[in-house]
């Protein structure tokens, strides 16, 4: 084990990988000469030249649509997005293309593509760049959608979605590139889709989250134990699609109530999801409605101070808790 | 004569709604007044007399909806009568249109189209078991599924439990409690109480300020009782030849009052910004004079003693406060206080509130009195008169009457207290 930050688990992911497999190969704007926007693909360019660490132009539907050829044809792109705000220049190459190929070839042709950058509130970049898209993407049969929490699912998650066969939009958050965890050094550590993992054991409630909504919820239920003896147990479910429900459900079997936390606006999210799955499967052992703590419904504001409002916040999850227990 | 017709104001319209009768039947009406206004899914129209003439029956009611090119109502000229019968109530004009049309547009339509296809509904009749306002008498009650497989589980039926929930839901927590409360036939003389902080609701927020503004911080309330107390003089006459032991009435009072509570928690209950604390335990307060003035030494978990504890207890709590040795967790944390100036002859008299206290309950002398009896006979019976003095913010008039009640039949029927 190593301590290191999320954005170097992700860099160091990236380098294994392509120390590992030559059809391995990185595009996308300014990651090679400028080293990456968010620094990401620092030493990159140097180590593995400009055939396999590719600047492109600012089209994100070339560079998608480019990558999808690439994947049909055998290679493995990974295409680095300055923000996943701008990917939605590439949506048709994404969910009309990538996430069609397999099946509309009858299963003859894999696209395993990777398709990452970050997304998310928190770092002042305004109205069009602080958007979350987990739920816009996992809305589509065909592709995967991971959204990891700490370094080590960082690293782990996108070695997965490296050596895949199939499209993955790999969901960074921005605000947690500086934060650090203990990562394995391993190079096959790897960490599989689809298996949400408890965060933090708990007895009266239920928090499900991902992505930097889960490190908060953590912080939340530390101080709730703490403060007042609730103990949540915190889910991290770490990939939309796959979801991985049955330790959602294992835990609101025994808290019999739950709270969904996200960072995107609440109509139709995430959270909307995750909320009807537990009371479709789980119906006679809610005490509470699920609740869901998710960010105001307008467009981000620039202003630190309208941001911060916008966004949730530990208040807005420790008010979810109390309100499904009654408190 | 031309008729007043729904029109067809839009391609997509089908029926459109009667909003208002400008002009009743009888009433004449010249051409190109408006007659009644109408709404269609886009806009209010005035609808127009096209000749002049007197109006017939109207054929729909104001909010009814009719279909395109139904008539509205006649217009008729000098002398001539309108012979169609008002449409019945419980035929209103929507039934006119055709389904078969109007299935294809919109989804309120879609849903009259699934309605049509089950038996039809008299919808002029008032629904029954409308679920409207919680804790209505016979409603059904608000519960979390999780609850209902508990209270199946569990054998509770649902009917019995108060919900604690939003909107009276009852929840887990409160099917354990009830079973809890259930068996046992003492549990079900004496009720088990929990400590609950209640919200203030904007009602309450409201009575508290206007009353505190009408009569100081604590805004008091007084009500008397005259309780029979010949059983009790005499069962505690009895006690003390049996077992020589020193009882007063007011350690039988103190029982009697920490029993009746258990029923009342609304009662054993304290003031607070936001909340009203209602008291899982309860803990008497009995004001006691000293040299230096009035204490009240507290008789903990008083619903839970014997007369003789009590007793025992008050004696050594008074000797105590006499000689100043009261600590503090024998004086402070009190639900509930009484004061009684019996020993001193006072017939009745009127309690200061000890707060957090709400409530205070002053007892009077227990002397002989002729009294009417239930067979209109005077009758020389031993008589208490009890007045109780309530903080209105938290107790209203009713709750105090409700309590004093329950406490008379404690007063009055002694042999509840050895139960």
């Amino acid at each position: 084990m190593t301590e290191k930050s999320y954005r170097d688990a992700i860099r160091d992911a990236m380098m294994e990988e392509m120390d590992r497999d030559p059809n391995v190969l990185i595009m996308g704007e300014d990651i090679g000469v400028y080293e990456g926007t968010f620094r990401i693909t620092a030493g990159m360019l140097k180590k593995y030249g400009p055939k396999r660490v590719i600047d492109t132009p600012i089209a994100e539907a070339g560079m998608a649509g480019t990558a999808v050829g690439m994947a049909m044809l055998g290679l493995r792109p990974i295409v680095e997005m300055m923000t996943m705000n701008f990917a939605i220049v590439a949506a048709d190459q994404i969910l009309n293309h990538a996430a069609k190929v397999r099946y509309f070839s009858g299963g003859q042709v894999d696209v395993p593509m990777v398709i990452r950058g970050p997304q998310g509130a928190g770092v002042q970049l305004s109205a069009q760049h602080s958007q979350s898209f987990e739920s816009f993407y996992a809305h589509f049969p065909g592709i995967h959608v991971v959204a990891p929490a700490t370094p080590a699912d960082a690293k782990g998650m996108l070695k997965t979605a490296i050596r895949g066969k199939d499209p993955v939009i790999f969901l960074e958050s921005a605000a947690l590139y500086g934060m650090k965890g203990e990562v394995p050094d391993d190079p096959d550590f790897t960490v599989p889709f689809g298996k949400s993992r408890v965060a933090r054991e708990g007895k009266d409630v239920t928090i499900v989250s991902y992505s930097r909504m889960l490190q908060l919820s953590l912080i939340v239920a530390d101080k709730l134990a703490e403060d007042e003896g609730i103990e949540c147990e915190v889910i991290d479910l770490r990939s939309l699609r796959p979801l991985d429900m049955d330790p959602v459900y294992a835990s609101v079997a025994k808290t019999h109530r739950a709270v969904v936390v996200q960072e995107q606006w609440k109509p139709f999210g995430a959270a909307a999801e995750i909320s009807a799955s537990i009371t479709e499967a789980m119906f006679d052992e809610l005490d509470a409605p699920v609740y869901r703590v998710t960010g105001e419904d307008v467009p981000m504001p620039y202003a630190r101070n309208l941001e911060l409002l916008a966004t949730p916040h530990e208040e807005h999850i420790v008010r979810g808790v109390k309100k499904v227990m009654y408190a | 004569m031309p008729d007043v017709i729904m029109p067809k104001a839009g391609d997509a319209m089908t029926e459109g709604k009667v909003v208002k009768w400008y002009k009743q039947p009888g009433d004449s009406v010249k051409k190109g007044e408006p007659v009644a206004e109408i709404e269609t899914d886009k806009v209010n129209l005035d609808l127009e007399a096209e000749a002049d003439g007197k109006l017939g029956v109207h054929q729909a009611k104001e909010g009814d909806m009719v279909a395109v090119g139904n008539v509205l109502v006649k217009i008729l000229a000098e002398g001539e009568s309108d012979d169609t019968p008002a449409p019945k109530a419980e035929e209103p004009q929507r039934r006119a249109t055709d389904k078969k049309d109007s299935v294809k547009h919109t989804t309120g339509e879609y849903h009259e189209a699934i309605e049509q296809k089950g038996p039809r509904r008299d919808r002029s009749a008032p629904e029954s078991n409308v679920v409207a306002m919680p804790s209505e008498p016979g409603e059904r009650k608000r519960s979390s599924p999780l609850a209902r497989r508990m209270a199946h589980e569990m054998g509770v039926n649902l009917e019995s439990v108060q919900g604690s929930g939003p909107r009276g839901r009852i929840v887990a927590a409160d099917i354990k409690n009830a079973r809890t409360d259930a068996p046992a036939g003492r549990a079900e003389a004496h009720p088990t109480l929990e400590t609950k902080i209640i919200p203030l609701t904007a009602m309450r927020r409201t009575i508290a300020k206007r009353l505190g503004e009408s009569t100081g911080p604590i805004p008091h309330f007084y009500l008397t009782a005259d309780y029979d107390v010949t059983n009790l003089v005499s069962v505690r006459q009895q006690l003390i030849e049996m077992t020589g032991s020193k009882v007063s009435l007011n350690d039988f009072l103190i029982r009697a009052i920490a029993l009746a509570l258990r029923h009342h928690p609304n009662v054993n209950a304290s003031w607070g910004d936001d909340a009203i604390t209602q008291h899982g335990e309860v803990h008497i307060g009995v004001a006691v004079t000293t040299q230096d003035g009035l204490i009240t030494p507290v008789i903990r978990n008083a619903d839970q003693k014997s007369v003789s504890a009590i007793a025992a207890e008050v004696r050594a709590l008074a000797d105590k406060a006499k000689n100043r040795r009261l600590k503090p967790d024998e004086y402070q944390h009190s639900t509930f206080t009484i004061s009684n100036l019996g020993a001193w002859g006072i017939e009745e008299f009127t309690a200061i509130i000890n707060p957090p206290n709400a409530a205070i309950l002053a007892i009077g002398t227990a002397e002989a009195r002729p009294v009417v009896d239930a067979n209109r006979q005077i009758v020389v019976r031993d008589r208490m008169k009890i007045t109780m003095s309530c903080d209105h913010r938290v107790i209203d008039g009713a709750n105090g009457a409700e309590f004093l009640k329950t406490l008379r039949q404690y007063v009055e029927q002694p042999l509840r207290l050895v139960i």
